[in-house]
């Protein structure tokens, strides 16, 4: 790993000497670029090792009849074993594409159009896009919490839409078609405008968007709650929940088994979303005004933006692209709106956070976190680590990407201590690589 | 737009609070409540009456003051911390990992046990406040010496309590709700805690050097560097008053049922949330704050009440009042405003 060496150099003079990974990356990706993705992969790390302590810990607190797992030397005995937890987590969520324990690395009978891929697929494919959302607001200086309740609104908003246009409709491939259009167009309209109130309370009253949008987070599902539960209520029903959008109209599941509740077209989708959204914000004059009042405020002002207007229809961009991720949900998922909407738009700023609000870092950071929600599955069938693991480890993670300070000064002292980094360490020591800059990164991330 | 309420004078609290926007709050409530009594005993077979009967009940006062304790606490340990500079959103967080470590302790300990002449139900008590604490800690090093973005921190805090108390449960008890400890602390606790807290930190904030500090590190940290106190202790030990506070709340919380509920957002369901539009509703005032989460709490007491009573009252709109009345209030009034170095990271200039 030339990288880590030419970290351990880098940390011994912080300052001055450009590391030889810098010279290599820097023409190829911007650097700020660069230095998120080595402080988000060691935050991954980290929190995989931490995950280890705990469940180390919890496996000996716990009771059981037999130890699943015996510490070497020691033959203390734990209760859960974890290096089985992250092999079932991350070979599970795949579909076990590895052969552990058999001979050869890979299972010749794997295909990747197996259930367990597909629920992890389509946790990712739901993530893109709430990640997306808030990766936009982000840009432009706005912390929208509020993607949760612009997927609810317009996850209720398609629901609707497409069963008050279905009976209009002859049954047939076509009219699907015409239906998922107009399903996420509402969708897209629905959630635009619940994130064109916190945006227009920022612009023009000075509300803190933070507050207001986690408010119309909580109205959001209380409101939508109470209209299904009292108007739009499928009869018969036990659960709060609309009526079922007609079979046509929901994505069909292609390749992958119905139960998956995934379809790779509206991955396809999601993937176009990526780069239109990555080339709105990279290049174009409304991409560009987002971004300035994003890094500097008072500059972009001066510098004639509209920093009002930009606001609104940021949150408004940020909004709709929520509001596709609940009409996709409906239209992929569930095949209808139901109450207990999970907390995909929670998850969209973690993955967010992780992707360092680059639309292009949407993709791997929602694949990870679909793995972890895949994954979290396949430990609960396979081993007696409680699932909720998962949830530390997703915490964990975001509570990582949140401190580069932490891996610099760890990097410092590594680069000092040894110079053959291992383990955390030498992540440790390839985010100091380029640390010296991210001073910088981490001081626009306290303004936005 | 001038506030009508604003001129007029009360005695006592015009000593307490400078204010204007806090103190017609609590003569707002107060006169509603005032007409609520005074329409009730006229006609006491009406709406009104009845509504009168459950405000002025004492099983009312009883789940009024059993659920606005953790808003409350939660409330007046943002205010601790945001005063100093600190924007904590991981009050949610603090209250569940409290609300778990309270009942884990107390069952470990047993009732009817003591440790050193603790009764098991004090014992959990101290032990949720320490959990509390300690997460707030963790908290205040990676906001503080870290650099950490405030609002991400807090975030993960409330993410990895969401996790790691159900995670807990499981491991010791088998399932995300543990057993009901068949004990409980009474609500009258709680009320005098609530109390107490809220004046011991309006004193704090407002009569001594500390609450000058505080409220300096948080307006001006470069002034209060240069007459030589530490930025980061006072923001260290505002955010861990926060811990402290919101643990009392969260431990209240849980041992006033006897047991900490796991499913779904936990039995904390945005209590920390709520407290946090409870300050800023009281304008970073702890007697404000008193108000503000009362005013909640009570809602939904009443609205409970209304419920058992026949009364057909959406429960779920009327749950959504207090987040509709502080956007109402942020948008139209736009009074609470954040200290100036809130959010942003102090250099010392050696």
């Amino acid at each position: 790993m030339s990288r880590s060496d030419a970290g351990a150099d880098g940390g011994s003079d912080p300052d001055r000497v450009p590391s030889i990974a810098r010279r290599v990356v820097a023409p190829f990706v911007d650097r700020s670029v660069a230095e998120r993705l080595l402080i988000s992969v060691a935050a991954i790390l980290l929190s995989i090792v931490v995950g280890f302590v705990i469940v180390l810990i919890s496996g000996r607190i716990a009771q059981c009849s037999t130890a699943a797992w015996t510490m070497p030397l020691t033959g203390l005995g734990f209760c859960y074993d974890p290096v089985e937890v992250y092999v079932v987590l991350f070979n599970g969520a795949l579909g076990y594409p590895f052969a552990v324990g058999e001979p050869g690395l890979f299972d010749p009978n794997w295909t990747p159009f197996n259930l367990s891929f597909g629920l992890t697929l389509s946790e990712t494919t739901l993530l893109i896009f709430t990640g997306l959302s808030v990766a936009v607001a982000f840009r432009a200086g706005l912390f929208n919490i509020g993607t949760q309740g612009q997927l609810v609104v317009g996850a209720l908003a398609t629901a609707l839409t497409v069963l008050a246009a279905a009976p209009f409709l002859p049954e047939g491939p076509a009219a699907g078609v015409v239906l998922i259009v107009v399903g996420t167009l509402a969708g897209a309209v629905g959630g635009g405008f619940w994130g064109a109130i916190p945006g227009a309370l920022k612009a023009y009253a000075d509300a803190n968007e933070v507050i207001t949008t986690i408010m119309l987070n909580f109205i959001a599902a209380n409101i939508a709650y109470v209209l299904v539960l009292e108007v739009f209520r499928a009869e018969g029903s036990s659960v709060v929940a609309t009526r079922y959008v007609p079979e046509h109209a929901q994505y069909l599941p292609w390749f992958f088994p119905e139960s998956s509740d995934f379809a790779l077209l509206a991955l396809l989708v999601g993937l176009g979303f990526i780069g239109g959204l990555y080339y709105l914000v990279e290049h174009t004059s409304f991409g560009y005004d987002l971004r300035t009042s994003g890094v500097q405020a008072a500059a972009a002002k001066y510098g004639g933006v509209n920093a009002k207007a930009t606001t609104v229809r940021a949150m408004t961009l940020s909004g709709a692209v929520g509001g596709v991720g609940g009409s996709v949900w409906v239209l992929m998922s569930e095949g209808r709106w139901m109450a207990s909407v999970p907390a995909l738009g929670f998850d969209g700023i973690t993955v967010s956070i992780l992707a360092g609000n680059n639309p292009l870092g949407v993709l791997p950071a929602a694949f990870l976190f679909g793995i972890l929600k895949g994954g979290a599955l396949e430990i609960g069938f396979r081993t007696d680590v409680p699932t909720q693991l998962v949830g530390v480890l997703r915490g964990l993670i975001i509570l990582f990407v949140a401190m580069p300070e932490f891996f610099r000064m760890a990097g410092r002292f590594m680069g000092m201590g040894s110079s053959g980094p291992g383990g955390p360490g030498g992540s440790a020591s390839t985010a100091e690589e380029t640390g010296d800059d991210s001073a910088a990164v981490g001081g626009g991330e306290a303004d936005a | 737009m001038r506030n009508p309420l604003a001129d007029v004078t009360i005695p006592i609290l015009d000593d307490l609070i400078e204010s204007d926007y806090v103190r017609s709050l609590i003569v707002g409530t107060v006169g509603v409540l005032g007409a609520l009594l005074v329409f009730g005993a006229l006609f006491p077979d009406s709406v009104a009456g009845d509504l009168s009967g459950i405000v002025f009940s004492s099983s009312t006062a009883a789940s009024t003051s059993r659920l606005a304790a953790p808003i409350v606490l939660a409330g007046l340990g943002g205010i601790f911390a945001e005063k100093s500079g600190v924007i904590n959103i991981g009050l949610e967080g603090l209250l569940i990992i409290s609300a778990f470590a309270s009942v884990y302790v107390a069952s470990v300990v047993g009732i009817g046990n003591a440790v050193l002449g603790i009764p098991a139900i004090w014992v959990g008590f101290l032990a949720g406040v320490a959990a509390s604490t300690a997460l707030a800690g963790v908290f205040g090093v990676v906001c503080i010496e870290f650099k950490a973005d405030q609002i991400i921190a807090g975030l993960a805090v409330w993410l990895i309590a969401l996790g790691l108390a159900p995670f807990m449960s499981t491991v010791f008890f088998g399932g995300v709700n543990t057993p009901n400890l068949g004990a409980r602390v009474s609500w009258r606790y709680s009320a005098v805690m609530v109390v107490v807290a809220t004046f011991a930190s309006w004193w704090a904030l407002n009569r001594t050097a500390f609450g000058k500090h505080l409220r300096a590190a948080g307006e001006n940290p470069k002034a209060l560097d240069t007459v030589g106190v530490s930025v980061s202790k006072v923001r260290h030990a505002g955010v861990l008053l926060s811990g402290v506070l919101s643990g009392v709340g969260g431990s209240a919380l849980a041992l006033s049922i006897g047991q900490f509920v796991g499913s779904g957002e936990t039995m904390v369901q945005g209590k920390g949330f709520i407290a946090i539009v409870a300050y800023l509703f009281g304008n970073y005032n702890p007697v404000g704050t008193l108000g503000a989460g009362v005013l909640f709490a009570g809602l939904d007491a009443v609205q409970i009440r209304l419920q058992q009573l026949g009364y057909a009252v959406p429960d779920t709109l009327v749950q959504t009042i207090p987040y509709v009345v502080v956007i109402v209030v942020l948008a139209l009034v736009g009074r609470t405003r954040l200290p100036e170095a809130a959010g942003e990271h102090y250099e010392t200039e050696d």
